[in-house]
């Protein structure tokens, strides 16, 4: 697994947070957005670059699905009159995510795809690890909570996708 | 020549006939459709069985977009979220359906 993977699963599962209280609702809000906008931006650039029909459709799923949720979750938050804030995880996860951006920039073809789609696979397993262990159980308001609930099964499909279109690369 | 009074019977019944069917017709619009809900990532109910000319409607409550597919039966194209499709069942059989878009999701519709 990634570096920046293991700094944000580190930070989300073995942090003081797990310990103690947990992340605020107003963190939370900050990690989602952030943890959904990291993949709507890796899948814009991979949709750009790639030259597989495979990986185009897979990268427009992420992007479609992530901005659904985003939206979703902004609504929610601005119907809450709650402001995201921002913190080391979602601060990490952006770090994570600009240092992939910058990665899949200086690569094309059959490495990039690549690349994209291992990403994709730890990412996910961290977003989803992280949402079982920390977000979910952590989430005060009721109506975050359910839709991190609600939203899970997505994250649970799009990893399904991601791993077999990391065996289908491998072939 | 007809009198005032077999004028007036034959115009009430033809009321009454009018008004039979009205009731008739505005009872069989009330029938509601059946409903598929699509929520986190799942068709509910999974399988669902309906008679022919019976409509069937797949509500998107999930906040991304979905489909209900099925190869020579159903095709909704991008259900988007918030948004309603309505099939009108046409004739018997089994179908088993999916989300093109999240392949996972599989679905069951019985026309009997």
């Amino acid at each position: 697994m990634k570096r920046s993977m293991v700094i944000f699963l580190s930070l989300i599962v073995g942090s003081a947070w797990a310990a103690a209280a947990g992340p605020t609702d107003p963190q939370i809000a900050a990690i989602v957005v952030t943890a959904n906008q990291v993949d709507i931006d890796a899948g814009k650039l991979a949709k750009s670059k790639s030259k597989s029909k495979q990986v185009q459709d897979f990268a427009q799923l992420m992007i479609t699905d992530h901005t659904g949720v985003n939206k979703a979750a902004s609504d929610l938050v601005t119907k809450l009159k709650v402001t995201p804030e921002p913190n080391d995880t979602s601060k990490s996860l952006q770090k994570g995510g600009d240092d992939n951006l910058a990665n899949l920039k200086t690569l094309d073809g059959a490495a990039l795809d690549k690349a994209y789609v291992d990403h994709e696979v730890a990412y996910h397993e961290a977003v989803i690890s992280a949402m079982d262990k920390t977000l979910i159980p952590s989430a005060q308001n009721a109506e975050l909570k359910a839709l991190l609930v609600k939203v899970r099964p997505a994250f649970d499909a799009h990893l399904a996708h991601a791993k077999a279109l990391q065996a289908s690369l491998a072939k | 020549m007809p009198n005032k009074a077999s004028l007036l019977g034959r115009t009430a019944v033809r009321t009454l006939g009018l008004l039979c069917l009205c009731a008739l017709l505005s009872a069989a619009a009330k029938v509601p459709a059946k409903t598929v809900t699509i929520e986190a990532m799942k068709f509910e109910p999974q399988s669902l069985t309906v008679h022919v000319g019976e409509q069937v409607s797949w509500v998107n409550k999930d906040p991304f977009p979905h489909t209900v597919n099925a190869p020579d039966s159903l095709d909704s194209k991008e259900i988007a979220p918030g948004a309603v499709w309505v099939y009108r069942a046409r004739k018997a059989g089994d179908i088993k359906y999916h989300c093109t878009l999240h392949p996972t999701m599989t679905g069951e519709l019985t026309i009997r």
